[in-house]
């Protein structure tokens, strides 16, 4: 399931990051989305196309596009 | 002299312990990237001098955005004492950052900051072989402590940590990729390490293709260690930046948006209407009384020389005058910007209004630039840095200058107040969501034509709320009013005393009282054919538009000086006068303030533009400003004299001339790939 889909605030462990752009791949890597993370979708906008995600207690927005390119199992 | 640098991911708190260091007052912000360019300051500490560097924020020493390139730049250099700031609410992924430079053999000590929680410090600087200290960057003095980076971890206890092979300083999660890379590539192990952390210099192409490979495996074994160093040392993270009860409210979208709209018109009227003409007053009065008048009395008695008499009291007081009498304004205007910078409330607003400005091909983030514009156009232009993608940032900074900034100000009031009485509140209202409409929709243009973006990667950290500082903004208010005094007897003057002597000699280099027979005035007189389509073939008024590409204050004092008037009543009386040099109809009132509003970036702005996107887009900023602000101003000439119909016609000659522009970009640009090929 893509993190994406993810229930609004539910733990989701991420298993795959799978974006063409390696170097935003990279970025998302280093700024701690890596395989075994625990995440969660807290919100999406009003148009749906931008969420806001909580990992490693920080907050960051993601857009639907790499949202839906991160795969997650429920934690 | 050493260097010290203070490094760290964005937002730690920099720019704040640069402050409370070197005792200065650069620009900080609750914002991701409010620094966009290395600062510096020395200081004298112990018969020694220290350049303190506040660096730009980085996540990571493989850059991904503008500033962060800077930073690592500037890292890399060496030789330099290095502190690393890490905020104890996100320490795993700030000591990301430490781990890259341990790997880099980069000595430097770590500072805690907002540590609310106990963190075991022992065990967190044995394991990472590095001094840490707990720090609170608003109070921190400078000290020895501080500035003790090189001496041991624990003196003569000190150990090299498990994590370390023996006898040398990689970590041992690195010796495994380095082992590998060495027996397929036949490299060194420094250029292996730097490759690893993002530094290619002297490599070939599959050589780094094969040392990127294995970068997903290298980040998580990081991670892996960050997870297992910190369970060591009994840190674990309790609190969320983005969950307090303030976003619930702030989150929603509706909230949001109404919050917004109310602060900002609430904003201006307190800034144009309320408190600040009180302040004004108060201000030229005092200045007036203190200053003014004693030295006119000391200059009469002294002199008859009405040529020296007239310099003085129009050339120099009329022009710095009418110009400080706008401080007040500007300071309050700032006070308002840092509120929303301070509150961590910029970010919140760059989430909830992204889907709406990625309609006009913009992202969240240029509401912050957008707003910081309303301050300084120039600021804000240097502040795309830290936009990743490069349309993105040519985008962002050729829409910026459509923002009005502070220095517009005056000549808004001046004009509102002279011809629109009551009404003056919504004219300065609309000019300014005029120029955000026009922002906006040039942002789509280019966005489908020249400047494509996606819009794909908004990757924006949130700040913490946080509690108003009084004692801060009072300092942002103090620094803008000094620095806009500054300006006023810099640039101001230097230019009021040029128009002055300009205005008051003819070209036989004699002394005229005429305005009308001066060299500025015949030379603006020619130019002056090319406005009268738009309602401005004053003289007068072309001579304002031309200082005013210098900087926009000068149209204010450039037109006091033609009217012959010191304070600002007067000035707003003499406008709608048939006898002032400088005069509107009610119809070239509003072409003026629109032409104003949208015609030129100034000159420092231009510098600036020049340096971050290239001299094209310099030109293609300030063609496309000028061109954009003449039509507007034609059209609302134009419906203002001459009614519907005669505008409606105007409007679509105005139409064919624009898609015929846009057709010559978009063939030039087509052409430019079939020659060049650059651009691939």
């Amino acid at each position: 399931m893509s993190l994406y889909d993810a229930k609004l605030n539910t733990d989701c462990i991420i298993v795959d990051i799978d974006i063409a752009d390696e170097k935003m791949k990279i970025r998302l890597m280093e700024l701690g989305l890596v395989e075994g993370t625990k995440i969660k979708v807290t919100r999406k906008s009003a148009g749906k196309k931008t969420l806001l995600v909580v990992f490693y207690s920080s907050c960051f927005t993601l857009k639907d596009n790499i949202a839906k390119a991160i795969k997650v199992n429920y934690a | 002299m050493r260097r010290v640098l203070l490094i760290g991911n964005p937002n730690v708190g920099k720019s704040t312990l640069f402050n409370s260091l070197t005792k200065s007052a650069e620009h900080t912000g609750n914002f991701h990237g409010v620094t966009v360019e290395e600062k510096r300051k020395v200081v004298r500490y112990d018969d020694e001098e220290y350049e303190f560097v506040d660096l730009p924020g980085l996540y990571s020493m493989n850059t991904f955005s503008f500033e962060e390139e800077i930073s690592r730049r500037e890292i890399m250099r060496g030789d330099s004492l290095n502190l690393v700031l890490v905020d104890a609410n996100t320490i795993k992924r700030n000591l990301y950052l430490c781990l890259q430079l341990i790997e880099l053999n980069i000595n430097f000590k770590i500072l805690i900051n907002n540590c609310n929680k106990k963190i075991n410090i022992n065990k967190l600087s044995i394991n990472l072989n590095k001094k840490c200290e707990i720090i609170n960057a608003k109070k921190e003095k400078l000290n020895k402590k501080i500035l003790n980076i090189r001496e041991k971890t624990h003196g003569n206890n000190y150990k090299i940590a498990e994590t370390y092979e023996n006898n040398t300083k990689i970590p041992q999660y690195l010796t495994k990729y380095i082992k590998l890379l060495q027996s397929k590539l036949n490299i060194d192990e420094n250029k292996i390490i730097l490759a690893i952390n993002g530094i290619f210099d002297g490599l070939n192409p599959r050589e780094i293709e094969l040392i990127k490979s294995l970068y997903p495996d290298i980040i998580k074994d990081r991670y892996d260690y960050l997870d297992h160093l910190l369970e060591e040392c009994n840190i674990c993270n309790d609190k969320v930046y983005g969950e307090s009860r303030a976003d619930k409210w702030l989150l929603n979208p509706a909230i949001m948006t109404l919050g917004f709209i109310t602060f900002f018109l609430l904003s201006i009227y307190i800034i144009f209407f309320l408190v600040g003409p009180f302040i004004s007053d108060l201000l030229t009065g005092l200045i007036d009384f203190i200053i003014i008048n004693p030295f006119m009395n000391f200059l009469y008695m002294i002199t008859d020389n009405i040529w020296l008499i007239e310099f003085f009291r129009s050339g120099v007081f009329s022009s710095v005058l009418t110009v400080v009498s706008f401080v007040p304004q500007v300071c309050l205007l700032f006070i308002f910007i840092t509120i929303l910078e301070d509150s961590g409330i910029i970010a919140r607003m760059a989430y909830v209004f992204d889907d709406f400005l990625s309609l006009f091909g913009l992202n969240g983030k240029a509401i912050y630039l957008m707003l910081l514009g309303l301050g300084c156009n120039t600021m804000s232009t240097l502040a795309c840095r830290n936009m990743s993608e490069k349309n993105m940032k040519i985008k962002t900074a050729l829409l910026n200058p459509y923002i009005s900034c502070m220095a517009r100000l005056p000549v808004f009031v001046l004009i509102a107040s002279a011809f629109f009485g009551i009404k003056s509140y919504f004219v300065v209202v609309g000019l300014y969501l005029l120029g955000l409409a026009v922002a906006l929709i040039l942002g789509a243009i280019l966005n489908k034509t020249i400047l494509k973006s996606n819009n794909n990667n908004l990757l924006l950290e949130f700040p913490p709320m946080r509690k108003l500082d009084i004692k801060h903004i009072a300092v942002v208010a103090e620094i803008n009013a000094i620095d806009m005094i500054k300006r006023v007897f810099t640039v101001v003057l230097c230019v009021g005393v040029i128009v002055w002597i300009l205005t008051h000699t003819m070209f036989n280099l004699n002394y005229t009282e005429v305005i009308t027979d001066s060299i500025l005035y015949s030379i603006a007189d020619k130019i002056s054919i090319i406005f009268k389509p738009i309602g401005l073939n004053s003289a007068g008024v072309v001579c304002a538009l031309i200082t005013g590409l210098m900087a926009k204050e000068l149209i204010v004092s450039t037109i006091s000086i033609s009217n012959n008037v010191s304070t600002q009543s007067a000035l707003i009386s003499s406008l709608a006068l048939t006898t002032s040099v400088v005069h509107f109809s009610l119809p070239s009132a509003v072409s003026f303030l629109i032409f104003v509003l949208l015609y030129c970036p100034c000159v420092s702005n231009m510098a600036v533009l020049k340096r971050e996107v290239g001299s094209f887009y310099m030109w293609f900023s300030i063609i496309s400003q000028i061109t954009i602000a003449y039509m507007i101003s034609f059209v609302a000439y134009h419906l203002l004299t001459r009614g519907l119909v005669s505008t409606i016609i105007a409007l679509i000659v105005i139409s064919i001339i624009l898609f015929a522009i846009i057709y010559i970009i978009k063939k030039v640009k087509h052409s430019k790939c079939l020659t060049c090929g650059r651009c691939k």
